[in-house]
């Protein structure tokens, strides 16, 4: 290597290096550590000790892998055989006294084409392809708070994955919509994101740092119930028209980022296209309500306000009831196999209320819990 | 009541030279877990690496706090710990994602940290060990040699070999057609 390949190479060495941004130093565990060593010194020189003595330095005389981390990875159950369950479930477990299960199934709505996809607990969905490189963190917040979940593809020489050095969580092999994934999945606390590291094989896994989610962020926008995928996710994605006026209209985009929804105007030369995502729910899951700004500059609570919705299947019509007490009855579209509702709010107007009616324009459910920015939840 | 190991390693801490033990780990710290994520390429390792060199240095803390160089006596610790970690799995220990601040960066940095793990870990642990204490912690000869405990001529030769590997890298040289 030349002077000057020399000179690069220190260059993108330190570039590397110094990209890494290392926590605070554990001090007090270095101490610790450090008197348990001294101790064992001692132990070997003066092994004439009394057992009391002994006995009373024991819990000091853990090696420093035995630095126990204060949040023990939560335990995992995963089917004996290695096979999925009933379900598609591949992982399951309790976190502070709640059930949570992972699981590979269809999320398109009954009739349409399969869209495969990873579940927790049958609702919150993210869209998946057979790809051992992909991996993927969400978190709930109120719905399970301090929570986090995540699942990992696993290459066939990788028998599983190790957390934190302790505990073992074995590769299980899923299919849905005819394609197969080898998957290790598992719940953790976001408060202590645990060390990942593959069984059989070298490798390790760095999970996204999803106790970020929920203060939406420029760069990625990401919200509670999203899911953040690391490397490529592979997903298809699809997208459609739900709403359209003169010079504007309302897309669905469906991927591994969620539910996205833009608005742009043709009308306003240089107006950005706004758009926001949500969770992707499954057809049994609660349905995302979506509101955004559809003015330029953001006019806050003041501006113009469109809405979409993911709705369920038996869906036929949305009736928006008005500040002014008139109606608009919103068609949905079908998008990817899935439906979805979605309609504008002039500026002097809100959103009071949304219904949703079935084939026979009878109502199923209402709710007046609506976001004006953002979106919020609906089980109907 | 006081601990008698508190008075212990408080009395053992406060060295002659003046210098405090927790002082000198937090300033040691971020440089350890780097050099240590150099020699690694896993950030975890890393991190459990520098740990145990410094808890190693609070066990020989007088020692350290009066050697010419500590910087040196904690190069030696972390590059043997790392030696024996290497040992110990008997594996060519594959680096997960390039550092997490990579992804704030430009596409191109953040492909070219990844290319240099990736050729990084093609070496072997003692090559990785001669590259990372050069162009890192930009020692001469002589002062790798006294870290890896070999002859100066000796690191030359580790130091020429690793050079025309990472020359013939097949993830370098993606890295620089990027």
């Amino acid at each position: 290597m030349t002077g000057s390949g020399e000179a690069e190479l220190r260059e993108r060495v330190h570039l590397l290096l110094q990209a890494v941004e290392p926590p605070m130093a554990p001090v007090d565990s270095i101490i610790r550590c450090g008197r348990a060593r001294r101790l064992r010194r001692a132990g070997a020189v003066a092994g004439g000790l009394g057992l009391a003595g002994i006995i009373a330095a024991l819990p000091l005389l853990t090696p420093p892998r035995a630095l126990a981390p204060p949040h023990p990875p939560l335990p995992v159950t995963v089917p004996a055989s290695g096979i999925a369950g009933p379900g598609g479930v591949f992982a399951s477990g309790t976190a502070d006294g709640r059930a949570w299960r992972l699981a590979v199934e269809d999320v398109a709505d009954p009739g349409y084409r399969c869209l495969p996809a990873i579940t927790v607990n049958g609702t919150d969905a993210n869209l998946v392809q057979p790809n051992p490189r992909n991996y993927a963190a969400t978190a709930f917040g109120p719905a399970a708070p301090g929570l986090g979940f995540a699942y990992i593809q696993l290459p066939a020489d990788v028998a599983g994955i190790v957390l934190d050095g302790q505990e073992t969580v074995p590769a299980v092999t899923a299919s849905a919509c005819g394609l197969r994934y080898r998957l290790a999945g598992f719940a953790y606390r976001l408060a202590h994101r645990p060390r990942v590291t593959a069984l059989g094989a070298a490798a390790a896994y760095r999970l996204p740092a999803v106790g970020s989610l929920g203060t939406t962020t420029a760069r990625a926008g990401q919200n509670y119930g999203v899911w953040t995928n690391v490397r490529t996710p592979g997903a298809e994605t699809e997208q459609g028209i739900l709403a359209s006026g003169r010079g504007w209209s309302i897309t669905v985009l469906l991927g591994a980022d969620g539910d996205c929804y833009h608005y742009e105007s043709m009308t306003t030369p240089g107006t950005p296209q706004i758009g926001a995502c949500g969770p992707v729910s499954t057809p049994d899951g609660p349905e995302t309500i979506m509101a955004l700004s559809l003015s330029y500059p953001p006019a806050g609570l003041h501006g113009p306000t469109g809405y979409a919705v993911q709705v369920s299947p038996e869906t036929d019509r949305l009736r928006a009831t008005l500040s002014d007490g008139s109606t608009q009855l919103v068609t949905p579209h079908v998008v990817g196999g899935r439906k979805y509702a979605a309609f504008a709010v002039a500026t002097s107007l809100r959103l009071v209320r949304l219904t949703w009616l079935d084939s026979a324009g009878k109502a199923f459910a209402s709710t007046t819990a609506l976001p004006r920015a953002g979106y919020t939840q609906f089980q109907p | 009541m006081t601990d008698p190991l508190d008075e212990l390693a408080s009395a053992d801490v406060v060295s002659s030279g003046g210098e405090d033990f927790t002082a000198f780990a937090v300033s040691r710290w971020p440089g350890l877990v780097r050099l240590a994520f150099g020699l690694t390429g896993d950030r975890g390792a890393a991190e459990d690496l520098a740990q145990a060199t410094l808890a190693r240095a609070y066990v020989a803390w007088r020692r350290v706090s009066q050697a010419d160089d500590p910087d040196a006596y904690l190069r030696r610790i972390l590059v043997n710990a790392s030696n024996r970690r290497f040992r110990r799995h008997r594996v060519s220990e594959q680096p997960g994602d390039p550092p997490e601040t990579a992804v704030e960066g430009p596409a191109e940095l953040v492909s070219d940290r990844a290319a240099l793990l990736a050729a990084l870990r093609q070496l072997p642990p003692r090559q990785r060990a001669v590259v990372v204490l050069r162009y890192w912690e930009d020692l001469t000869d002589a002062q790798i040699a006294a870290t890896l405990g070999c002859s100066a001529g000796t690191v030359r030769s580790q130091l020429s070999r690793a050079l025309a590997k990472l020359r013939e890298s097949p993830a370098l040289q993606e890295g620089e057609e990027r």
